[in-house]
C-alpha cells in the first residue's frame, strides 16, 4: 500500500512540475497571459498572506509594496540601464524598506485603525509615483521597460515571460514554506495567536512584526519588479487601492495563513473574471458576490482552517447556522491535492 | 547583596488612576524556594506578578533579579533574563500542537535567522534539533508525551494548564511564576498538579505561585506572603499563616459579631 | 497668491469640509453603533447623489425633494449592509465584517456602472447660482445652502440623540452592547438603526455633492470612505462632534493645501492627515471612551 501511495505522490508531483514546465507549448498565448497574471498574483497574495495570515497583523496596503518594487525596477533599468537581474532583488530590497517604514508606525495598532493606516501609506506611495514626475514620468507612466535576456534569449511574451513568473512563484513557495516551519514562523504565529502569551516567552513582539512586514513587502516588491517588464509599461493605475483589495480578497477567499490559500483564492479569482469576460463588466459583480458569500458561508477560506483564530466560525451564532452543512470537512480535497504536490 | 536571593522586590508600587493596586510590597524570594502569594480577590496578586513580568510599569520601587535591576523592561526582555510565567485564564496558542506550544517556549534558547530558515544552515538544523530534544524532554518530564500532537485547545482544563507550564520550562528560567495554577481544577486534578510542582522543585526549579486553595498553597510552599488591598500584610512560613490573626481577618473580617456571641 | 483667492478657497474648503462632515458623522455613528469600520461609505454617497439625479430629472430641481429622495433610499440599503455586511458577524473577528464591506462596495460600484453608465452625469443648474459679496467674502447660494443642510442635519441628529427615546437605545449600545441586552433593549435592530442613520446621513452628502459638483458618476466614492474615516479618527472614531469637525479641517486642509501647491495633492493631504493621527493620536482628542486602538 505504502508504496503505490508514494509512487502515486511522486508521479503527481513530477507530472505537476513536467506540466508547468511544458505549458506553454501545450496551451495558447491568450491563455498563458491568464497563467502569467496567475502566477504574479500568486506571488503578491502570497506575499500579502505572509503578512495576515502568519502574524495576524491587517494590512490593507499591500499595493503600496507592489507599487515600490514595480517602480524601483523600471527606474532601475530605464534611468541607470541595469540590468533586469542585477534589479531584482534591490527592488525587493526597496519594497522591504519601505514595509519597514509602515511596520515601524503600526506596531502599537490594531485592527481597523491597522488596516487604515496600512491603507493610507499605500495611497501616499502611490500618489508620490503619481506625481514625482521627474523620476516617476507622473501620469504619463514609465514607457519602454524591455523584457531582459536570458543568457541571449529574450524573454518577452507572456509564454516566455512566464518561466520567470514560474521560477519565482516556486521560490517564494520554497523560501516561505521554509520560514514558517523555523523558529521566525513560529514566533510570527504566536504573535498572532496570542501576543501576550508570545511576549511572556521572550519573543519580541515588535522585532518580529516588523521582521514580517518586511518579508512580506520584500516579496510584494518582486511581484511588482516583476510586473515591470512583462507589461512593458507602468504606471500609478496599476497599484490602486482597489487593487490592493482584490489581492486582499484572494487571499481571504484562498485562506489566509496557510500556504496553498493564496494559490487557490487566485486561481478562482482570477479563472472568475477570465471565465466570466462575455458578460462584461458583470464580471466584477460576480467577484463582488463571491467575496460576500465566502465570507458567509467560509470565512477562513477555501482551504483554510476551520481550527484557526482566523476563522472566526466559532463565534457565528447558532441562529444563522442555516449554512453550516456547506462547512467543508477541514483538510479538504483541494487542499489535500495541493498539499500531496507541495511537499 | 547575598546570592541566595533571586527574585526581588522592593516596595513596588502600581497605581490605576486613584487606585493603589500594589502598594511598597517587598519581597525576597530565595533560590530554591516554593514561594506562595495568597489573599482575598482584588488583592493585587496578577497585578504584581503583571509587574514582575514586565506587562505593567511600576510607579514606585524596584524589581531585581539576582541582584540585577530589571524594573520596567519589556517583558520579552525579562523572559530572555529568566522569568517565565503562566497566566491565570491560560494562554495557550490554541490553535497549534501541544509541541508547537513548547517549540515556542524554546524561543529565546534558539537564534535561527531568516536566511538560516531559507538555507537549512547548521544553525537551523542545531537549532531544530534542539527545540524538539527540549520539546519531548518536557513532554516526558511532564508526562504529556501522548498529547504532543493534539491541538492544545481541545485538551481538557487540567492538561491545558500543564502544558502551559511545561511551555514555560521550555524557557529554561531561573524561575517560574504561576497564576492560579489549580483554578477551575476538580480536588484529584489539584493533586497531581502538587505533586508536579514539587517534582519540578526537586529538580531545580524555583517556583512562585499565586492560589486561593489554601490546601494546595499550605501543603507546596515553603513561604508565603499575603496581600489584601496591595498591602502585605504577613510573611511567613504555612504554619505562622495559619495561624495569624491579621490573615484570618483580611480573609474572613474582623469578626465582631463572632467574638462578641463566644464572649457573651 | 492674492487674499481674494486664500479666502474663496478658504469657503470652498468649509464647504467640502461640511460635506466631509456630514461623512464622517455617518461613519462615526456606524463603527459607534455597529462596531465595526466600512468601506462602503463612498459607494453610498455615489449611491445617495445618483438617487437625487433622478429625482431631479423626473421630478424637477427642487432641493428637499432630492435631499429627501436620496436620504430614504440610502436608509434602506444601510438595512440591506446591516444585513449583509454585519448582522452575522457582530461576535466575529472584525476583519471578516470589513472584508464583506469591501465586496459590497464593489458591488455597488459595479452596479452603478451597469446601471447608471460609467460617464459622468450632469446635475447643472439644480438651483440658480448667485453670488453674494460680504466685504472681501464671496458666497454663493449653493454653499449656503450646503452649510445650512449640514447644520440643520447635525442639529436633528443631535436632537435624536439626546432628547429620543431612539437616541438613548443607540448611545446605550454604542456604550456597552451586553449591558444594554441585559436590560431589553433590542442591539440588533438598534445597530441597524444606527448603520442606517449613518448610511443616511451619507446620502444626503451625495446629493450635496452631486449640486456642489454639478455632476456624478460611479467613482466618486472612491475616496471619500477613507476621508469621512480620517476625519473620524480626530476623535477617535466614534466621537460625533469632533468627527464633524474633522471633516471641516480636512476640507479645509486640502483646499488652503492645493491653493499652495497642486490640485493633483487634493488626496495626499487628507491621506497625510490620516497617517499623522494614526501615528501620534490614534485615541484622538475625544474625551469619553472609544474603540481600542
Amino acid at each position: 500500500m505504502m508504496e503505490i501511495n508514494m509512487i502515486k505522490k511522486y508521479l503527481l508531483k513530477y507530472g505537476t512540475a513536467m506540466l508547468l514546465f511544458l505549458l506553454p507549448l501545450i496551451v495558447s498565448k491568450s491563455i498563458m497571459t491568464v497563467v502569467c497574471s496567475i502566477a504574479g498574483y500568486f506571488i503578491i497574495a502570497g506575499a500579502l498572506n505572509s503578512i495576515n495570515g502568519y502574524s495576524g497583523q491587517m494590512c490593507f496596503g499591500i499595493a503600496g509594496f507592489y507599487c515600490v518594487g514595480a517602480y524601483t525596477m523600471a527606474i532601475l533599468m530605464n534611468t541607470f540601464h541595469i540590468s533586469f537581474w542585477i534589479a531584482l532583488l534591490p527592488s525587493g530590497i526597496m519594497a522591504a524598506f519601505a514595509g519597514m517604514l509602515v511596520a515601524l508606525p503600526t506596531l502599537k495598532l490594531r485592527g481597523m485603525f491597522m488596516a487604515m493606516l496600512t491603507i493610507g501609506f499605500s495611497e501616499v506611495m502611490r500618489m508620490i509615483c503619481l506625481n514625482w514626475t521627474s523620476v516617476t514620468g507622473g501620469t504619463m507612466g514609465i514607457k519602454g521597460i524591455k523584457a531582459p535576456l536570458f543568457f541571449g534569449i529574450k524573454t518577452s511574451g507572456a509564454s516566455r515571460y512566464y518561466y520567470i513568473y514560474l521560477v519565482t512563484a516556486l521560490l517564494f513557495i520554497f523560501c516561505t514554506n521554509r520560514v514558517i516551519h523555523s523558529r521566525i514562523g513560529r514566533a510570527w504565529m504566536a504573535i498572532r495567536e496570542d501576543d501576550m502569551a508570545a511576549r511572556s516567552l521572550g519573543v519580541s513582539i515588535n522585532l518580529y512584526k516588523i521582521l514580517n512586514f518586511m518579508y512580506g513587502a520584500f516579496w510584494a516588491g518582486i511581484a511588482g519588479a516583476l510586473l515591470a517588464p512583462y507589461k512593458t509599461y507602468i504606471d500609478s493605475s496599476y497599484f490602486t487601492l482597489d487593487e490592493g483589495f482584490n489581492i486582499l480578497s484572494m487571499v481571504i477567499i484562498g485562506g489566509q495563513g496557510t500556504l496553498a490559500g493564496p494559490m487557490v483564492g487566485v486561481v478562482i479569482y482570477q479563472l472568475l473574471v477570465e471565465g466570466l469576460r462575455f458578460t462584461g463588466v458583470w464580471r466584477y459583480i460576480g467577484c463582488a458576490v463571491l467575496i460576500i458569500a465566502m465570507m458567509w458561508l467560509r470565512p477562513q477560506g477555501m482551504v483554510g482552517d476551520s481550527d484557526s483564530v482566523l476563522a472566526g466560525n466559532k463565534t457565528v451564532r447558532t441562529g444563522s447556522n442555516l449554512l453550516s452543512n456547506l462547512h467543508w470537512k477541514t483538510p479538504g480535497p483541494i487542499r489535500k491535492l495541493i498539499i500531496s504536490v507541495l511537499y | 547583596m547575598d546570592t541566595k536571593i533571586l527574585l526581588e522586590a522592593r516596595s513596588a508600587t502600581k497605581k490605576f488612576g486613584g487606585l493603589t493596586a500594589v502598594n511598597a510590597v517587598d519581597m525576597q524570594i530565595n533560590k530554591g524556594d516554593i514561594f506562595g502569594i495568597i489573599g482575598p480577590n482584588g488583592a493585587g496578586k496578577t497585578t504584581f506578578f503583571n509587574m514582575c513580568t514586565g506587562f505593567y510599569t511600576l510607579d514606585k520601587g524596584n524589581i531585581f533579579l539576582e541582584g540585577q535591576d530589571i524594573t520596567n523592561q519589556p517583558s520579552d526582555v525579562i523572559a530572555h533574563k529568566g522569568i517565565a510565567r503562566t497566566f491565570q485564564n491560560i494562554k495557550l496558542f490554541k490553535y497549534m500542537t501541544v509541541l508547537d506550544n513548547i517549540s515556542i517556549g524554546s524561543h529565546i534558547n534558539t537564534k535561527t535567522s531568516i536566511i538560516d530558515a531559507v538555507f537549512h544552515t547548521d544553525t537551523y538544523k542545531k537549532d531544530e534539533e534542539y527545540i524538539k530534544e527540549t520539546g519531548m524532554e518536557i513532554l516526558h518530564q511532564v508526562g504529556l508525551e501522548k498529547y504532543s500532537d493534539s491541538l492544545a485547545g481541545n485538551l481538557p482544563y487540567g492538561v491545558q494548564r500543564k502544558v502551559e507550564i511545561a511551555r514555560a520550562l521550555a524557557v529554561k528560567p531561573k524561575i517560574l511564576l504561576l497564576d492560579e495554577p489549580a483554578a477551575g481544577m476538580n480536588p484529584i486534578e489539584t493533586d497531581s498538579l502538587m505533586s508536579f510542582i514539587k517534582m519540578l522543585n526537586s529538580m531545580g526549579y524555583t517556583i512562585a505561585l499565586i492560589e486561593h486553595d489554601m490546601k494546595f498553597v499550605m501543603n507546596s510552599c515553603n513561604r508565603i506572603i499575603v496581600l489584601n488591598f496591595g498591602e502585605k500584610i504577613f510573611e511567613g512560613t504555612p504554619e505562622e499563616v495559619k495561624n495569624s490573626v491579621l490573615v484570618q481577618e483580611a480573609y474572613f473580617g474582623k469578626g465582631i459579631a463572632v467574638s462578641r456571641g463566644l464572649s457573651a | 497668491m492674492t487674499s481674494a483667492y486664500f479666502i474663496s478657497q478658504l469657503m470652498n474648503g468649509l464647504c467640502l469640509g461640511a460635506i466631509y462632515a456630514l461623512i464622517a458623522l455617518g461613519v462615526a455613528v456606524i463603527i459607534g453603533i455597529v462596531g465595526f469600520a466600512t468601506f462602503t461609505q463612498g459607494e453610498v454617497v455615489m449611491m445617495g447623489a445618483y438617487i437625487s439625479f433622478y429625482v431631479f430629472l423626473y421630478g424637477g430641481n427642487h432641493v428637499i425633494p432630492g435631499i429627501l429622495g436620496s436620504f430614504i433610499a440610502t436608509w434602506v440599503l444601510g438595512m440591506i449592509i446591516y444585513k449583509i455586511c454585519y448582522a452575522r458577524f457582530l461576535d466575529a473577528p472584525e476583519h471578516i465584517s470589513l472584508i464583506c464591506t469591501i465586496g459590497f462596495s464593489m458591488l455597488l460600484k459595479n452596479i452603478a456602472l451597469i446601471f447608471f453608465g460609467a460617464d459622468k452625469k450632469p446635475m447643472l443648474n439644480v438651483i440658480k447660482s448667485i453670488n453674494y459679496h460680504f466685504g472681501p467674502i464671496t458666497v454663493s447660494n449653493v454653499q449656503l445652502l450646503i452649510l445650512g443642510t449640514v447644520l440643520i442635519l447635525v442639529l436633528i441628529l443631535s436632537f435624536v440623540f439626546t432628547k429620543t427615546d431612539w437616541g438613548i437605545r443607540l448611545k446605550a449600545v454604542s456604550q456597552n452592547r451586553e449591558a444594554a441586552a441585559l436590560i431589553g433593549i433590542d442591539v440588533e435592530k438598534t445597530a441597524m438603526i444606527g448603520n442606517s442613520i449613518g448610511c443616511a446621513l451619507a446620502g444626503a452628502a451625495g446629493t450635496l455633492i452631486g449640486i456642489y459638483y454639478q455632476s456624478c458618476y460611479p467613482t466618486m466614492g472612491a475616496t471619500l470612505s477613507m476621508k469621512a474615516f480620517t476625519s473620524a479618527t480626530l476623535g477617535g472614531l466614534t466621537s460625533v462632534p469632533f468627527a464633524a469637525l474633522g471633516g471641516i479641517l480636512i476640507g479645509i486642509i486640502e483646499n488652503i493645501g492645493i491653493a499652495f501647491s497642486s490640485a493633483s495633492f487634493r488626496d495626499m493631504f487628507s491621506f497625510g492627515f490620516l497617517i499623522l493621527m494614526l501615528i501620534f493620536k490614534p485615541t484622538g482628542f475625544a474625551r469619553k471612551r472609544s474603540v481600542r486602538a
